[in-house]
């Protein structure tokens, strides 16, 4: 039994997108065709909100039988139209792969963030999936970028797993993958067409002799460092004019995050805020604002 | 110096080390053999013998939970268990040794159930084996009470800071008067420096004991811990020593008794041990060439030690008193694979006896110990032998 | 009382004992009471944590969000180790010349109180340590999924006792801690609610003042598991108040208080219909919950009253 010729795909989303959802959904359809294929999320403690990833191996030939993280992708699809910026999304993607967005950005724009010998599927799910599902989650909208990009597997085989899981909400499901089907836009990226280079930090990771004994943690306060500002998919904007500087929304901050600047007007911290709105909500002047992240 | 001989049950013997020790806090629950220790320590607290907090909690769960909580502020901690009490700690027993907290408990060893059996094996400890604390076996009450004092001294050592156990045989060890050797408070005091606790919870150094570690950390945890507990072998040694300079009385890993050219070992942990040297003495006598080797340090396991100890023999008996149900029992396993290795090895036969208080009298080891040979001699060593086990 | 403080937010400190960075879901309620009870309890604290969201959320090693001493070791034995805390700081002040004031805190979700912390917490009350315990309580199992607890409320759908065909979820009436806790003889008990920051504040700094024991139970909004709008966080916890459903008390030696005494409850529907957990009760379950939040705030209202009576 070879391994070879097996497709694997990782996913990107945040918790409570449904990435996992979108994976699971690709294993069925693939094993619903006669496949092997596997779907699993990557276990870790991340939040609503949070950057997560979920995975399938697929193949037509035989079970599969590694059971290690995705690392060497053949597929990726982003779900979060932000991740493209904050995550290395093509980590290890394979040449020849493909790289499978949902964003609002041209290809062009987009073709200008990565440099690799990849096919490029720009697809605006957002849109689709308010427009269809009346919702902001494109879990299943993705699956039809994917499957007109990679064909990983065949729209005939999503509906009875859509079904299944969705009930009567499956029709409109299939109706959203369908119209993404249609609407994406299919292009390249080249080595060295990249126009703006990012760098995501890797952090460095302790030996076990530099643990403090009882792993014990005097670096107080020190999840200061961690950006939990990527979770966000909207953040707060301030009306000054409205704002009666009472500082409710600083007060009602989850992420401590909303200060007062020396004018005595207050701002959020994109570093931190995870754009849960409660400010918004909270403002007794309605002086502040939710905006859709870019 | 000078030392008082006095007759005492060992309990108490245990309770007065613990004073001496000048402990700040002990967390108990009562489960029989444990009782008399802790009932010895609550009246020493109520009469003012003891300068400590004693928490009557309302579970052994809870006992070693205070424990934790006492210890990781920098106060000298104490508790004593025994059986289903050891069990239920078991959970607590890991983090107490993942925090590097040096609780110092005293097991009573008792049978497990079920069915419930109040007295004495291995059982219970031998559970607790994996959880990362030091363990030392003990075979009498001065032994008991000597190895207390000690425990302090290498759990709270700054090298170690290991949580410990000292494993008293329940009723065996533990409800039995004998003549004993106290020190005297100024020679403990000497002997045990005051305990600090480098990362204590302390409000002006703020510290965060406990987090949680994702797969990228978990592995570096354990690693860790783990040479820790290898390396604190250099520490108990050098207690042992120090604590024999003081009082003559000296402690080693692996001891022996006439084994020196015997060509067959039995190999015993904890009180029967004492037994067992009345049965070597008289095979020797009718010119067998039997001899004894004990294991006092059980964790870390001290596997140079034993190979010396077992270097010239050709036959090695194991007595457990546990079982590993389906598969070898505890003691034997660990000989077997510290003499996997060797080129010379000898044969090894395994026996299971003194389960849940069964007696095994001198007269009986000399059984034992034949039943073992006529094994190897016949070349059938595969299987555990049930000392005793009616059939 | 919230409503009237409009300048208020300012009067609070800018200390955080609890650092931005901590991966709580967005919009999280419980840790806003964390805050604002670490605020109350300033630097001279231990806090025992039992394992759940909080701890999960705060401890990432090597990293942590805590800028006060803080250990966390199991789920059930938050109220154990800070025994433990209490009474070595206790020794080391009678034998060691320790002089420092600490207030040694507990704290844990419904789960780690109610439920397989309840023993240990029902004997170091009863043993009468020198402590405070929070408990954050967000009416399930939140940080494995949703599971029920006992004090998941009556109708309310988890991953282990979700709605069907046969089930209208939790078919049992949430467990009242506080009158546990109160059958303990404590000098003080209270319930607060996330969404009311100086209330959680007054009664931390009055349990801190007691010698002795001492419990307090928050309400923790919880969109995640309550399925409901991240924004809506605040509101839902004042509609828990004001419908009636949870009701902000002190029990001070035994003498019940009722903090927010409504003049009339807003109807449960108000509270119920924004959340996904209630999204499959019918009118009839509705009414069963409207008449029994109504029986059970009248039991706190007639032992509030009977206190002023005497």
């Amino acid at each position: 039994m070879k391994q070879g010729d097996t497709i694997e795909i990782r996913w990107h989303g945040r918790g409570g997108q449904g990435a996992v959802t979108s994976a699971d959904l690709t294993a069925m359809s693939a094993i619903h065709e006669g496949k092997f294929a596997q779907a699993f999320p990557s276990f870790g403690p991340e939040r609503r909100g949070a950057p997560v990833l979920a995975f399938n191996r697929i193949s037509a030939e035989h079970p599969i039988r590694v059971r290690s993280g995705v690392v060497k992708p053949d597929i990726v699809v982003v779900l979060d139209p932000g991740l493209v910026t904050l995550i290395n999304v093509v980590d290890g993607l394979k040449p020849g792969g493909c790289l499978i967005v949902n964003s609002t950005r041209s290809i062009e724009d987009l073709q200008g963030e990565f440099s690799g010998d990849w096919t490029l599927a720009v697809v605006d799910a957002s849109s689709i999936a308010r427009e269809l599902l009346r919702v902001n989650i494109v879990n299943t909208t993705m699956l039809g970028a994917m499957i007109k990009t990679a064909g990983a597997i065949k729209m005939d085989s999503l509906t009875e797993p859509l079904e299944e899981k969705f009930g009567a909400r499956a029709k409109a499901n299939l109706e959203a993958c369908h119209k993404a089907f249609d609407t994406t836009v299919i292009g390249k990226i080249t080595v060295g067409g990249q126009k703006k280079v990012r760098t995501f930090a890797v952090a460095k990771q302790p030996t076990w002799s530099e643990l403090l004994v009882g792993c014990a943690v005097t670096d107080v306060g020190s999840t200061k460092r961690f950006c939990t500002g990527d979770w966000k998919s909207q953040h707060p904007v301030w009306d000054d004019k409205k704002c009666i500087k009472c500082g409710i929304c600083s007060l009602f901050c989850p992420e401590f995050c909303i200060n007062q600047q020396k004018d005595g007007y207050f701002r959020s911290n994109d570093f931190y805020c995870k754009g849960c709105g409660i400010c918004a909500q909270e403002c007794w002047t309605q002086a502040i604002k939710m905006v859709e992240e870019a | 110096m000078t030392a008082k001989r006095i007759g005492i049950e060992s309990s108490l013997a245990i309770a007065e080390a613990v004073r001496l020790a000048n402990v700040d806090v002990i967390a108990a629950y009562p489960i029989t053999p444990q009782t008399h220790i802790v009932e010895g320590l609550a009246e020493m607290v109520a009469n003012g013998h003891l300068d400590a907090e004693y928490i009557p909690v309302e579970s052994e769960h809870s006992a070693m939970s205070s424990c934790l909580g006492s210890s990781a502020v920098g106060a000298r901690t104490f508790t004593a268990t025994a059986s289903q009490g050891l069990i239920l700690m078991h959970e607590v027993l890991l983090v107490a040794a993942s925090l590097h907290l040096p609780i110092v408990m005293v097991v009573t060893n008792r049978a497990l159930s079920g069915p419930l059996n109040i007295w004495g094996d291995h059982s219970d400890t031998m559970i607790t084996r994996d959880s990362g604390w030091i363990q030392i076996f003990v075979e009498n009450g001065q032994q008991a009470f000597d190895q207390v004092l000690c425990a302090f001294r290498i759990a709270e050592h700054q090298d170690v800071l290991l949580p410990t156990i000292i494993n008293v045989d329940g009723f065996h060890i533990s409800h039995v008067i004998e003549p004993m050797y106290f020190l005297d408070q100024e020679a403990v005091d000497g002997f045990l420096p005051p305990y600090k606790h480098p990362h204590a919870l302390d409000p002006d150094k703020p510290v965060t004991m406990g987090c949680f570690a994702m797969p990228n950390l978990y592995t570096e945890s354990r690693k860790a811990l783990d040479t820790s507990l290898r390396e604190s072998k250099k520490v108990i040694l050098e207690t042992w020593k120090k604590f024999g300079e003081m009082t003559g009385r000296y402690y080693k890993e692996v001891e022996t008794y006439k084994a020196e050219a015997a060509e067959t070992l039995l190999i015993t942990m904890g009180s029967y041990s004492e037994n067992a040297m009345e049965a070597i003495d008289k095979m020797q006598s009718e010119g067998r060439s039997v001899g004894l080797v004990r294991i006092r340090l059980w964790r870390p396991f001290p596997y140079m030690a034993f190979l010396e100890a077992v270097s010239g023999a050709k036959n090695i008996v194991v007595l457990d008193r546990a079982m590993s149900l389906g598969g070898p029992p505890p003691v034997c396993s660990e000989i077997r694979s510290a003499l996997y290795p060797q080129e010379k090895r000898p044969q090894v036969v395994s026996v299971v006896g003194g389960l849940g208080g069964r007696d095994i009298s001198p007269d009986d080891f000399e059984k034992l110990i034949d039943i073992g040979l006529g094994r190897i001699k016949i070349g059938d060593t595969s299987e555990t032998i049930m000392f005793g086990v009616r059939e | 009382m919230e409503t009237l403080s409009i300048y208020a937010p300012k009067l609070v400190t800018n200390k955080e004992y609890i650092a931005s960075g901590h991966r709580a879901c967005s919009g999280c309620g419980e840790v806003l009471a964390v805050r604002y009870v670490c605020k109350a309890l300033g630097r001279n604290t231990i806090i025992s944590n039992a394992t759940g969201c909080m701890e999960i959320i705060s401890t990432p090693l090597p990293e942590t969000a805590w800028e006060v001493p803080w250990i966390h070791t199991l789920f059930e034995n938050a109220s154990a180790v800070a025994s433990g805390i209490e009474s070595g700081l206790k020794s080391l002040k009678r034998k060691h010349g320790y002089t420092k004031e600490v207030k040694v805190v507990a704290m844990g979700g419904d789960g780690a109180t109610a439920d397989i912390g309840l023993q240990s917490l029902s004997g170091a009350m009863e043993r009468g340590h020198d402590f405070i315990y929070v408990c954050y309580d967000n009416e399930a199992y939140m940080n494995t999924g949703i599971q029920r607890s006992s004090e998941t409320p009556f109708g309310a759908s988890t991953t282990t006792a979700p709605s069907g065909k046969n089930s209208l979820g939790q078919h049992t009436q949430k467990k009242n801690m506080a009158a546990i806790a109160a059958a303990h003889n404590i000098a003080y008990v209270a319930t607060s609610c996330s969404s009311y920051p100086f209330d959680i504040m007054s009664k931390v700094e009055k349990a801190m003042k007691v010698k002795g024991p001492s419990y307090i139970h928050i309400l923790s909004v919880c969109p995640t598991g309550w399925r409901c709008a991240s924004n809506l966080t605040i509101k839902l916890g004042r509609l828990a108040v004001e419908t009636g459903i949870f009701p902000m008390y002190e029990i001070e030696n035994g003498k019940y208080t009722l903090n927010i005494d409504l003049p009339k409850l807003r109807p449960v529907e108000d509270y119920l219909k924004l959340q996904g957990r209630f999204r499959h009760l019918d009118k009839d379950i509705t009414a069963e919950i409207q008449e029994k939040v109504f029986d059970e705030y009248n039991k706190v209202k007639r032992l509030a009253a009977g206190n002023k009576a005497k």
